[in-house]
């Protein structure tokens, strides 16, 4: 361990005075260009409550192009957070030493782009006023719910990582510089790191913690970018509904995020004369980094669209056909060229392997990443699924537009205004990597990721309708009645109802006479509506028979036709019978296979969303609790 | 011809007592059906058996809805659901109109889309895709809020004051059957107006999601039936109950279970696992929900 005495007295110097000079007295170009952000971040503002007041379509967006624009910039700008998590926590944790004077850049870059990514949900939501319903009534089997939480933990979890290792540099430059500070950032600096004396012990329970941020972040960064992706994935859209879109997202989140990097560090690098802290072989190892990533990331958009172009499966089939040569195709092969290939040459060939060359590299993956994003956010929500066919895409206007830049100037705007209230560089760290590298104090090894009614009472009401033909006896030679009469019985048992209906000619059965069976209901009209059940032909005794089972119980009617003559209305009988025991065909629908396995794994989520939580907050604890003693002098 | 040497037949072998198998009821075609309602109504006044009336009269039409609660083993009185016999659609879109009217929807929002497409020989089809009432609905699943809900009585409806407007549910819809209200909603000409809003009879806001709502406002629907059941000129849609397992398109009475099952009933979609509510009866010999291209 190196206490202040041991480290180079002049890389000390020089890290104390670099980080001093965004506190000095600002140029006129910096406050131009603060002033030329701010402006364009006013009219993403203005723009956000014009689309506030006329609703979502001066946006661009309609039914077929429902999710755009706002959705890939929250899925962007929350991507190249991680790329402030990969260059601060990975590399920490893998011992690079060289991203000492990156890992302040990177995780102030980190910090404020998820809170920009973040940001960029009220834009997004048609009722920004209820988003608190999300917290209120929320819906745990939503992957949006989750989304939310999953961007609320690695929030707060990036402002821990931001705001640890920045104890002890206040505490130096408190002690250093202590006039020019200026009470505002005196004031800060002494509530941060009041009582932070640079001792062995201090430092060991600091890298402790950080290094246990750091391990808790790489988790957390990739379950945002998976629930994000699973916003997508989780729906049967053709297109969104791929099992690779959550290492995808991942990996996306981390290709765009180091570009992003590089291009944050070479501004303020060039901004504040960093050149002595970061070099060209910063750069170049970041590019390194980069061409792996976009490799990695080519290599998944490949297998991300094969099977789907391969199978040719509908749905697929034509998103897949559109990316490649419709309406998004130009956006697809610009990526494809400019974002992944010619930056992955850049690295490669040695004569652009620099620094210019690496901003190349990095300007257009920023700038591409985008654009894929917003292929694979539109080409899907474009596809209407009842037609197979594309609807109006999405329409870029003013509003999205604007919307869309202020997030971009955001990004630069508030790191500027940090950077004048932070130091830009890792004092602690930078005089640690000029000494003599450390290992990771702490293993902080934790393991995390981790009807039937039976008997019927039978009421049988027989109506008397054949009131003609009971006593009379009539004459041989007398002619038969042209109307048959019906005689309905219904026995019941249980719900099993045998109904019977003789059709007679004065007293001659009608033989072959087909007569239909109806039960009346009043559901939805009141009155005597029929629901034929079912028909039966006579045999030679005019009886005709038919079974069936009750649906609903209570008194109920069956009527029996018979169209004896199309000419004229039917001959009718009915009967009165009172079921129950009635038997409805209805079934609830079986409980979803994997209902139980959701409902525990809510629980397990929760269990873990708690387990990081109590772990940041231990880490600061910690941290703080070492700070007290020494705090008395 | 063949029916009239037939008719003939059975005359001279039965003499008047024969059935001469005129009679038009049990085909399903919906028309016959009409007459034979028609017919039967005349019957009871021709048989006049004064006991009937009154029997019937008995029966108040809550009395068997109550009766049918007592029996089902959901807790629900009713499970509704629709058929729609595309047999008959002729592609008038009254559905879509009256529907529109009824909701006071602006003119791009339509709760029912009418698919229509042609075959090679010009013959048009038509296929009318409301929302299917999804026994296991995505667009539940993914709402955030749980502004979405399903009603006891399987009606899928969207709290209107408590959608925060994340468009989840449109994503999840495999039936395209979600609409975003992106502009200031339309002049309200709602009926009956005014009314409150309700999930049932919801009032368009800006920033939120419409659906169909199957008119729920008007459940049990014994006086009237959705605004698209109504409105077809042709009888297309129906109004199903599964407890009492009957169903209507506002001028016949059909046993639902046998409706479905006699005209080989078919669901959308049915491979996603949704368990939609909504039957389709084809019978042209057009592709169940349309060839791959040219669908509009």
């Amino acid at each position: 361990m190196i206490t202040d005495d041991q480290r180079i007295p002049s890389q000390t110097s020089n890290a104390i005075d670099a980080v001093m000079r965004p506190f000095k007295k600002a140029s006129v170009k910096f406050w131009i260009t603060i002033g030329l952000l701010s402006a364009v971040v006013a009219l993403g503002i203005v723009a956000w409550t014009v689309q506030l007041r006329e609703g979502m379509g001066v946006a661009g967006f309609s039914n077929r192009s429902f999710w755009a624009i706002d959705l890939t910039n929250v899925v962007t700008i929350i991507g190249v957070s991680y790329g402030g998590a990969v260059v601060s926590a990975i590399l920490l944790l893998t011992g690079q030493s060289w991203r000492a004077p990156l890992a302040r850049l990177a995780e102030g870059m980190a910090a404020v782009t998820v809170i920009i990514g973040a940001a960029f949900i009220f834009p997004h939501l048609g009722r920004p006023d209820r988003l608190l319903n999300m917290i209120l009534q929320p819906n745990f089997k939503s992957p949006v719910f989750w989304d939310f939480v999953a961007i609320t933990t690695y929030m707060i979890a990036t402002f821990v990582f931001f705001f640890l290792p920045l104890i002890p540099d206040m505490a130096i430059l408190r002690n250093a510089h202590p006039a020019e500070l200026g009470r505002a950032r005196r004031f800060l600096y002494r509530i941060c790191s009041q009582g932070w004396t640079g001792s062995p012990s201090q430092h060991r329970v600091l890298r402790g913690a950080i290094g246990v941020i750091a391990i808790l972040i790489i988790p957390l960064a990739v379950s945002v970018h998976s629930v994000l992706s699973w916003a997508f994935s989780l729906v049967s859209r053709p297109g969104w509904h791929e099992s690779i879109w959550a290492p995808y997202f991942v990996i996306a989140a981390l290709y765009s995020g180091v570009a992003l990097v590089v291009l944050i560090t070479a501004g303020f690098r060039r901004g504040y004369h960093l050149e002595a802290f970061i070099t060209e072989r910063h750069f170049v190892r970041l590019g390194f980094l980069m061409a792996a990533l976009g490799a990695t990331y080519l290599y998944l958009t490949f297998a991300d669209i094969l099977p789907g172009a391969y199978v040719g499966e509908r749905g697929v089939a034509k998103v897949v056909h559109d990316t490649l040569q419709g309406h998004y195709a130009i956006s697809f092969w610009t990526f494809i060229f400019a974002g992944a290939i010619i930056p992955i040459v850049l690295v490669a060939l040695p004569w652009t392997r620099n620094t210019w060359g690496m901003v190349i590299a990095s300007v257009l993956i920023v700038i591409t990443m985008w654009l894929k994003r917003l292929v694979m956010v539109s080409e899907t929500s474009h596809y209407d699924q009842l037609t197979r066919s594309f609807g109006q895409p999405y329409q870029f206007t003013w509003v999205s537009i604007s919307i869309t830049l202020a997030g971009v100037a955001a990004i630069p705007l508030l790191l500027m205004l940090l950077f004048r209230v932070v130091p830009i560089l890792s004092i602690d760290e930078v005089q640690t990597l000029a000494a003599e590298r450390d290992e990771i104090a702490d293993p902080a090894s934790m393991n995390r990721k981790r009807g039937l009614g039976i008997i019927g009472a039978l009421l049988l009401i027989l109506v008397a309708s054949g009131a003609l033909s009971v006593l009379n006896t009539t004459p041989a030679i007398a002619s038969e009645p042209t109307e048959p009469t019906i005689t309905v019985t219904a026995v019941a048992s249980g719900p099993k109802i045998e109904l019977t209906a003789i059709v007679k000619y004065g007293s001659t059965p009608a033989l072959d006479a087909e007569v239909k069976f109806y039960e009346s209901t009043t559901m939805f009209k009141p009155g005597n509506n029929l629901i034929p059940i079912g028909k039966a032909t006579t045999d030679l005794d005019g009886m005709a028979k038919l079974s069936y089972t009750a649906v609903v119980n209570g008194p109920r009617t069956v009527s029996v036709m018979y169209y004896f003559d199309p000419e004229t209305p039917p001959a009718v009988g009915t009967t009165q019978l009172n079921v129950s025991g009635a038997v409805s065909p209805y079934v609830p629908a079986q409980p979803e296979i994997l209902a139980g396995a959701g409902r525990g794994l809510i629980s397990a989520l929760f269990a873990l969303v708690m387990l990081t939580f109590i772990i940041v907050i231990a880490q600061v604890i910690r941290v703080r609790r070492t700070l007290r003693p020494s705090s008395l002098n | 011809m063949g029916n009239n040497g037939k008719i003939a037949a059975k005359l001279k072998k039965y003499g008047p007592h024969a059935d001469l198998g005129l009679s038009p009821i049990g085909d399903e075609h919906v028309e016959d059906q009409d007459l034979s309602r028609r017919n039967m109504l005349l019957g009871l006044g021709t048989v006049g058996v004064a006991a009937m009336g009154g029997a019937l009269g008995l029966v108040g039409f809550k009395d068997e809805a109550v009766a049918a609660g007592a029996v089902a083993t959901s807790a629900a009185e009713h499970q509704w659901c629709r058929v729609v016999d595309l047999r008959a659609c002729t592609g008038e879109r009254k559905c879509v109109s009256s529907c529109q009217t009824r909701h006071g929807l602006p003119p791009e929002q339509t709760w029912m889309r009418v698919l229509s497409w042609q075959d090679e020989v010009g013959k048009e089809f038509f296929m009318p895709v409301p929302c299917q009432m999804c026994e296991n609905p995505p667009c539940i699943a993914v709402c955030p809020v749980s502004a979405t809900t399903r009603n006891p009585q399987g009606i899928i409806l969207v709290d209107q004051d408590r959608c925060i407007g994340s468009r989840a549910c449109m994503a999840a819809c495999p039936y395209e059957a979600r609409y975003f209200n992106w502009d200031k909603p339309a002049p309200t000409n709602r009926m009956p107006a005014p009314s409150p809003s309700t999930p049932e009879f919801p009032a368009n806001q800006i920033g939120t999601v419409g659906k169909c709502v199957l008119c729920a406002d008007r459940i049990p629907y014994a006086n009237e039936l959705p605004s698209c059941v109504e409105a077809c000129p042709n009888h297309v849609h129906y109004i199903g109950d599964f407890v009492t397992d009957v169903a209507v398109n506002g001028r016949v009475t059909v046993k639902l279970s046998t409706f479905l099952h006699e005209n080989n009933a078919v669901r959308f979609k049915e491979e996603l696992g949704t368990n939609p509510r909504t039957y389709y009866i084809l019978g042209n010999g057009q592709p169940f929900g349309g060839p791959m291209e040219g669908v509009k």
